[in-house]
């Protein structure tokens, strides 16, 4: 009686170790997903601790500025909103290559941008052009949660799952979108990297409309343009 | 090629194979088949017995026809001069005058014939030989060998040359189960569409087996009037004969005495084998062999598949997939306050 054929005893050698190698795959992964689900968890209840004391610790100085007869002068804020409001047509090129530095090149387009000396007189330079003020944590996670992509292998990936954001910045310790707010919210070690992967915003108009005399003026003037400070947060809402 | 040859056997004329006179495969067997060069091989050769055809090279140009010029109301091609006769003012010359020369005169010095560089003539014969071995090939040109007991198939001398009345060299096919192919070539026979059957093609016919032995020609006698059946000394093998139509795969019955002298015409001190490019053809073979597949780099795998944006503001499970803790919170909320709704409806209702 012929036996198998050489040709067929080797395919199902490499079928088998194939089959073999995709069961282990998917056992690691699914444990991965368990402890991971876990970590998760236990990150986002460490951060929401880690929110709830600093802004205890914020009121807790007021009061005892307050007590005391001193004054409290809460931190600077650490990271703004900038919010494109106008098109591309007539912007100056001091202007135009600022926006193209915060990566805000379409009308709409929202980033994160660090504030400090040299960030502030560059914002300074686009005040005719955007909106932008102090985002709140709330804001900050519906953005990520409506509107979040993530640039992996310069492509535009929806942040869709936490596997996005580990893969995108994995090696920074961010693995979640608690992570990822975290660490843009406090303007942490690697908010550089944490605020690049994060794709600008692309928003909507705003619902209801632009709600003053003109966008060209500067929001103190009646307008809509330059630094706003928390009202930012009432303004992307209408735009999530 | 192989070092062990498969055997022929040789059948004798009534048919049965003669037990001790098998005869090994010839190397001429396995050259590679070259469909492509046999084609334009025998495209090219077959031109090589045309013969030239014109026009009279004076056609259309005897009269001495001139124009007449503007202003006389007719147009300007050039007309046959004097008169008595309605051929005078005729226009002349033009490929649209009547009784003009055609456009672009058919010329005697055409390049009627073409020439073949040698080897590649040789090649393609021995391709074609080689294709009159392939069963497959032979049965696709359109030969009946259903009946053949092998293929190449080979008939003692006798049968070819003993044979010395066109009944006993139908006998000796008919034996061999070659005389269906003769049968289908009589009944092809059919009056020739087209011009050919006034100028000496009347009828057309297919082809039938080709004899090939080997010595004198005196042989050819018995078979020549069968129809379809073509005779040829295995010396002189031609493409034409081999490739009818530049199709491979000819229906060839060989004398023994021909199949044997094809292993020294075609052999070391006689005409050459074309090398195939590959010694080793299975691909598949090559392709999953461990000295391939061991330096291979790993097969590509499709892009990734990434999941749909989902709302994680409105969509619970969506926020699952983001920030499990977040979820949890809000699956709370939400049954808290489902849960104080069916009260205040209870209280409502008990009031």
């Amino acid at each position: 009686m012929p036996g198998v054929p050489e040709s067929q005893l080797k395919k199902q050698a490499t079928q088998a170790k194939i089959a073999a190698e995709s069961k282990t795959a998917q056992l690691t992964a699914k444990a991965k997903k368990k402890s991971d689900k876990k970590e998760f968890i236990v990150s986002a209840e460490k951060y929401a601790a880690e929110y709830a004391a600093t802004e205890k610790a914020a009121i807790d100085a007021r009061r005892a500025a307050k007590a005391n007869g001193g004054f409290y002068v809460p931190a600077e804020p650490k990271v703004a909103l900038v919010i494109r409001i106008t098109g591309i047509i007539g912007v100056s090129p001091k202007a135009k290559k600022v926006m193209q530095l915060f990566r805000i090149r379409q009308i709409h387009n929202a980033t994160f941008v660090r504030l400090n000396e040299a960030t502030i007189r560059m914002l300074r330079l686009i005040e005719p052009y955007v909106a932008y003020g102090i985002p709140s944590r709330k804001t900050i996670e519906n953005l990520v949660y409506k509107r979040g992509f993530g640039k992996i292998n310069k492509q535009r990936i929806p942040i869709a799952h936490n596997s996005v954001i580990e893969e995108g910045l994995g090696e920074f310790g961010i693995k979640c979108a608690a992570d990822l707010i975290h660490e843009v919210i406090t303007c942490g070690p690697n908010f550089k990297q944490a605020n690049n992967f994060i794709w600008p915003f692309k928003l909507t108009s705003p619902r209801g409309g632009f709600s003053r005399k003109t966008k060209m003026l500067h929001y103190l003037e009646g307008g809509e343009s330059g630094n706003r400070g928390e009202e930012i947060n009432k303004m992307v809402k209408k735009m999530l | 090629m192989a070092a062990v040859r498969p055997l022929i056997t040789v059948h004798s004329a009534s048919g049965a194979p003669l037990p001790d006179a098998s005869i090994p495969l010839p190397a001429v067997l396995t050259a590679p088949l070259r469909c492509d060069i046999v084609q334009s091989v025998f495209r090219d050769i077959s031109k090589n017995n045309r013969q030239a055809y014109s026009v009279n090279i004076h056609a259309g140009k005897m009269p001495s026809a001139k124009s007449w010029g503007t202003g006389r109301a007719v147009a300007r091609i050039p007309r046959v001069g004097g008169g008595g006769t309605s051929r005078s003012g005729q226009g002349a010359f033009g490929n649209m005058c009547r009784g003009g020369r055609m456009f672009a005169p058919t010329k005697t010095w055409r390049k009627w014939h073409r020439r073949v560089n040698v080897t590649l003539k040789k090649y393609a014969v021995a391709s074609a030989i080689a294709a009159s071995a392939v069963p497959s090939l032979v049965m696709a040109r359109g030969h009946r060998i259903g009946d053949v007991p092998e293929v190449p198939l080979v008939v003692e001398d006798s049968a070819v040359s003993g044979s010395k009345k066109t009944s006993q060299a139908k006998d000796v096919l008919t034996a061999i189960g070659a005389y269906a192919d003769v049968e289908k070539a009589a009944a092809s026979k059919i009056i020739r569409a087209g011009k050919g059957k006034a100028r000496n093609r009347r009828f057309s016919m297919r082809r039938g087996p080709l004899v090939v032995y080997a010595g004198g020609n005196d042989q050819e006698r018995a078979f020549r009037n069968l129809p379809g059946v073509e005779l040829c000394e295995v010396s002189r093998l031609s493409l034409i004969q081999l490739a009818p139509g530049g199709h491979m795969g000819r229906f060839v019955v060989w004398t023994a005495g021909a199949m044997a002298s094809l292993e020294t015409i075609y052999g070391a001190s006689g005409k050459r084998i074309p090398i195939p490019a590959m010694t080793n053809a299975d691909l598949g073979r090559i392709i999953n062999s461990d000295e391939v597949q061991s330096v291979v780099k790993p097969a590509l795998r499709p892009p990734q598949k990434r999941l749909r944006k989902k709302n994680a503001i409105t969509n619970i499970k969506a926020l699952e997939m983001l920030d499990p803790h977040a979820a949890s919170l809000r699956r709370k909320s939400a049954a808290a306050q489902a849960a104080s709704k069916t009260k205040r409806d209870a209280q409502r209702a008990s009031n």
